[in-house]
């Protein structure tokens, strides 16, 4: 099972015996370099960001004090609403279509055939890529008028799409960029899960005559769950920190269409130097990227027991 | 004010670091010390443009004139800006001379006094060049430059108009006249249309944010003009400012290619490089790639035109940027060195006639000789000189400009979509302006 | 098609198996090009716009193959810029930040395998969680304050919340599943833990730490949002750099696209040496960048 998602499973410490658990605090100094590290570059920033946020400030102005100012003029800013909802729909989209296609994948490169090696490794280089990069060449291939993607549709008869240039088409377009970056990940995670399967179960299956769809149905996908789920919350939290591709091809436009929370965060920090009120926005951010992953974890939880 | 004390805080400190150089200036005292501050490093940033590549191509140039090294940074105008502004809140800013975009960043460097007086430098002869001859700077620029509270805190380089593109082809195939009016400007688009293939009458920006100053083009052409009226209250959704609006939506909806929503000035650039749009409102700078037969397939086909009359008046959108020095800087005087040679009268004249940018000194325009081997054509000039007269602000001068265009922008964007243009300005103004109030309160 | 090899055999003539079995294989084959080809097609599209010049590349209908191929656009790309500068920058930042990772990550790894510690592994995994964009603030304000902008220092050091995650569970999963007897044999035989690491359990995580060198080094080079902000006009990284490209007045897909292939040419290239280690690395836990 993957390391990161089962260390939060539960107090695996009060397993030790009691005599242990004090010969394994001598391990701590291993861990002290880190935790500096960490303290410095993600607990300091996090103390400031909380520090910052009780304050209206305009980079070259003064700070004014204003306590939870930021945080209700936060939940009554229609434009943050907005964000957050296209931050969801986003999110959504973004999660489903990679997981699909990513197991289907897994279940495509788990069957042995020739040149499998080479097939699966082309087929990770997209989330190995530098997003940036690719980000711009995509914007290229998005221009409605001389953009490559619109001749291929033409070209098999379809209508040309607006892609990223109108207000309908832009988060469906975005998100296939995402998934076109990030299944390769669900397919890893997946394929993981399936290399680690029984085979009894199928042999068990065969002899009772069950069909590939049934065996699938009824054995594959239970026993993959848990690393469907952890598929699931490693794509839920990437897909809500989306940023660099956004940002590169369209800032959050046409008009606000694809602002999602991160790019408002960016345009109020970086671009309107709203520091107070950008700082509440990473507090409550934060917050609901926390909530979604506990509600995971809590579903988490619920597949394991059944 | 503290002009005086400041210029000879300056002084000193230059004389103090000049001192190895006395013998040298001895020798030469008719002459000004272009090596006065030799050795001394300087970090400059300005934005990525023709201007800067031009800078950057002939830095070795100033750096064997004066022995100062350059470290030139050359960033893409948005994010220079905000870079900029970040480093002066810092109170630590990393560069001797920036560029700074009048249009977005004048109102605030000015409060916030983050820049030199340049005016105490202009005086000093020891400092100034007696060539630079700083009255050869156009009385606008100037004025465009000088802060509400007379300081003169930046250089004026040079401007940029809003001006009309046209493909010279299309017109004489439909045997289109170049519109005066706006009105006539839209008929002209819908008759140049040719859908079988592909082509637009028109294109422009639609992209929020980047779309503002299309809008205000139109704005400029009612008898309100501005977007603020003298007591600094927003005037945008008034009738002539719906009018603008209303004309923004019906050239961007009806007569320029789909998908416009997100076009900004490059994808702009692209369709009317490629012979795919017939009239383009834009900046100035545009001329050079457009000319620019490696690119495009429209280079010596491109008319040049003042933008159209309004139905109150007859103004295109100005921009402008100026040099300025922190006041953080403690290296001014090699600081200003850079800025006299940066927009001296020969490189002014170069970015003239290489179509890099418009000027903000006169003297290039009347250059004949070197305009006459320019390989851009009369009407460009032409058109320079036209929209020169006519110009004026195309942004109001506040401190959130940014956020200004952010909000009034969506506004438009959305019209192209199909909404309403009164709700849309209505809604825009209201959210803005509580931002507005905020800022000037903050002074 | 099922997770486990073999069909269930059918009380068919052998003739009509075979031609089933062989239509199953086409339309498996059809289904592996399927996935593979939007990968195969961008890089394509990304190679034929930088070998062609600026005409062809905004051409309708578009130009494919490059006729004939040219070079400018990658000449241009290292004139225009301080490309091998930038590159540079991003071979010292990428190294240095997964140098440092590796330094406090691997013991760290170790430490809490050891420990079990799950308090201080969630605490890491916050970093996992945490958007990018919310460092900076402080991180900017800081750096500011120390007078260390317009250095590299800066960078690495922010480019450490990707990299000290990743090793450290990387690290965490490999010594989790080395067996612990030799450690503990060294320790009978009186020495140090310290030396038992050392000596015994290093040794022994090499592949692990092969793993998370690549990631993190990987996820480090492609990052962007970091040095988007706190990098000036010398310490850019080539995703900064490349972004910068997108030319105020002046388009250029030529040069844009030849810039963006040389910045993802050598990760992709990694991936394809080191595509064993980074799959295993990638199926034992789900690590990417801030």
């Amino acid at each position: 099972m993957p390391r990161d998602i089962a260390i939060l499973d539960g107090p695996a410490e009060a397993a030790l015996p009691r005599g242990r658990r004090n010969y394994a605090r001598r391990y701590a100094w291993f861990v002290v370099p880190a935790a500096v590290v960490v303290v410095a570059v993600i607990l300091f920033p996090w103390l400031f960001t909380l520090y910052v946020s009780a304050f209206d400030w305009h980079l070259g102005s003064e700070r004014r004090w204003v306590g939870l100012e930021n945080y209700v003029r936060l939940f009554t800013d229609a434009r943050f609403g907005w964000a957050v909802l296209r931050t969801l729909l986003y999110t959504v989209l973004a999660v489903v279509a990679p997981m699909v296609l990513g197991l289907a994948a897994a279940l495509c490169f788990h069957r042995r055939f020739p040149l499998r090696g080479l097939a699966r490794t082309v087929f990770i280089l997209p989330m190995m890529a530098t997003p940036v990069a690719v980000a711009l060449v995509w914007t290229m291939m998005f221009h409605p008028q001389l953009g490559v993607l619109n001749w291929l549709l033409t070209q098999v008869g379809l209508p040309p799409s607006m892609w990223v240039y109108s207000a309908e088409t832009v988060i469906p377009t975005l998100v296939m960029v995402e998934v076109w970056h990030w299944t390769p990940l669900v397919m890893l995670l997946i394929l993981g899960g399936l290399a680690s399967l029984p085979t009894d179960p199928y042999e068990a299956a065969k002899i009772d005559g069950a069909s590939p769809w049934q065996a699938f149905r009824h054995i594959t996908l239970p026993l993959l769950a848990p690393f469907i789920v952890v598929a699931l919350i490693i794509r839920t939290i990437d897909a809500l920190k989306a940023f660099d591709t956004i940002y590169v091809i369209t800032q959050g436009g046409p008009g606000q269409a694809s602002e999602t929370i991160n790019i408002f965060l960016y345009l109020q920090a970086f671009a309107f130097y709203n520091v107070g009120y950008a700082s509440a926005v990473v507090v409550v951010f934060f917050a609901i990227i926390m909530v979604l992953a506990a509600l995971l974890l809590w579903t988490r939880q619920r597949v394991k027991v059944t | 004010m503290n002009g005086i004390t400041r210029r000879e805080a300056l002084r000193a400190g230059a004389a103090a670091l000049a001192a190895p150089a006395l013998v040298e200036r001895a020798n030469a005292q008719s002459a000004f010390d272009w090596r006065r501050f030799r050795g001394e490093r300087i970090e400059v940033t300005v934005q990525l443009s023709p201007r800067g590549q031009f800078l950057q191509q002939n830095n070795k140039e100033f750096e064997d004139l004066t022995g100062i090294r350059v470290g030139l940074e050359v960033v893409p105008e948005q994010q220079h800006r905000q870079k900029i502004i970040v480093e002066y809140a810092s109170g630590r800013p990393s560069f001797d001379v920036t560029e700074i975009s009048l249009h977005v960043n004048k109102r605030q460097v000015g409060k916030a006094r983050w820049n030199t007086d340049i005016k105490a430098l202009l005086d000093d002869p020891a400092l100034t060049a007696p060539d630079f001859d700083f009255a050869d700077y156009g009385e606008g620029m100037v004025t465009y430059a000088t802060q509400a509270d007379g300081r003169l805190d930046s250089c004026p380089a040079g401007a940029d108009y809003f001006i009309l593109y046209y493909n010279k082809e299309l017109f004489a195939a439909k045997n289109v006249e170049v519109p005066k009016t706006w009105d006539e400007m839209y008929e002209a688009a819908k008759r140049l249309a040719d859908p079988s293939k592909q082509v637009y009458g028109h294109v422009g920006r639609g992209l929020k944010n980047a779309n503002v100053v299309l809008w205000s083009s139109y704005l400029l052409g009612t008898s309100q003009r501005d977007m603020i009226d003298a007591n600094r209250q927003l005037i945008t959704d008034t009738p002539d400012a719906v009018w603008a609006g209303e004309t923004y939506k019906k050239f961007l909806r009806d007569v320029s290619p789909p998908g416009s929503i997100g076009f900004n000035w490059n994808e702009c650039q692209t369709t009317f490089m490629q012979g795919r749009a017939a009239m383009w409102v834009d900046g100035i700078g545009f001329a050079a790639p457009l000319e620019d037969a490696r690119r495009s397939r429209v280079a010596g086909k491109v008319g040049y035109a003042v933008v159209p009359r309004g139905p109150g008046s007859h103004h295109c959108a100005l921009f402008g940027a100026g040099y300025a020095i922190p006041e953080a800087s403690r290296r001014k005087g090699p600081a200003w060195f850079y800025i006299q040679w940066a927009l001296g009268k020969a490189n002014q004249l170069k970015w003239l006639t290489s179509g890099a940018g418009v000027p903000a000194r006169s003297s290039p325009f009347r250059n004949e000789e070197a305009i006459g081997q320019s390989h851009f054509p009369r009407d460009f000039f032409q058109t320079l000189e036209a929209s020169a007269r006519i110009a004026r602000a195309g942004l109001p001068e506040i401190v959130p400009v940014t956020q200004f265009r952010d909000v009034i922008g969506t506004a438009l964007t959305n019209t192209i979509s199909g909404a309403d243009v009164a709700a849309e300005l209505k809604r825009a103004t209201a959210e803005f302006r509580p931002i507005l109030e905020q800022s000037e309160r903050e002074t | 098609m099922v997770g486990q090899p073999g069909h269930a055999p059918g009380p068919r003539s052998p003739a009509i198996r075979r031609l089933r079995r062989l239509a199953a294989d086409a339309g498996f084959g059809l289904a592996v090009l399927a996935l593979v080809s939007p990968a195969v097609l961008v890089f394509l599209w990304m190679l034929s716009l930088s070998l062609k010049n600026e005409l062809d590349n905004t051409a309708w209908p578009p130009v494919f193959l490059p006729d004939p191929p040219t070079l400018d656009n990658y000449r241009e790309v290292f004139a225009r810029n301080d490309f091998l500068l930038f590159a540079w920058n991003s071979v010292v930042v990428s190294f240095s930040a997964t140098g440092l990772a590796l330094l406090v990550g691997v013991p760290a790894g170790y430490g809490i395998a050891k420990m079990r510690a799950i308090r201080a592994a969630a605490l890491i995994l916050i970093a996992r969680i945490t958007p990018g964009l919310s460092y900076l603030i402080p991180l900017f304000l800081l750096f500011q304050w120390l007078e260390l902008t317009g250095t590299l220092l800066p960078i690495v050091i922010s480019h450490l919340v990707i990299t000290v995650p990743i090793v450290v569970w990387v690290m965490i999963s490999f010594f989790e599943g080395l067996p612990g007897e030799l450690e503990e044999a060294a320790l009978v035989d009186g020495a140090t833990i310290w030396q038992a690491f050392r000596h015994v359990a290093l040794p022994l995580a090499r592949p692990g730490i092969t793993v998370a060198t690549i990631l993190a080094f990987i996820f480090s080079w492609n990052n962007f949002v970091f040095a988007m902000v706190l990098a000036g006009r010398e310490t850019r990284t080539l995703p900064v750099a490349v972004n910068n490209m997108l030319t105020f007045e002046q388009i250029s897909w030529g040069p844009l696209s030849a810039a963006a292939l040389l910045v993802t040419l050598p990760v992709l290239l990694l991936t394809l040496v080191a595509q064993k280690q980074i799959v295993a690395g990638l199926t034992a836990g789900g690590v990417k960048g801030a």
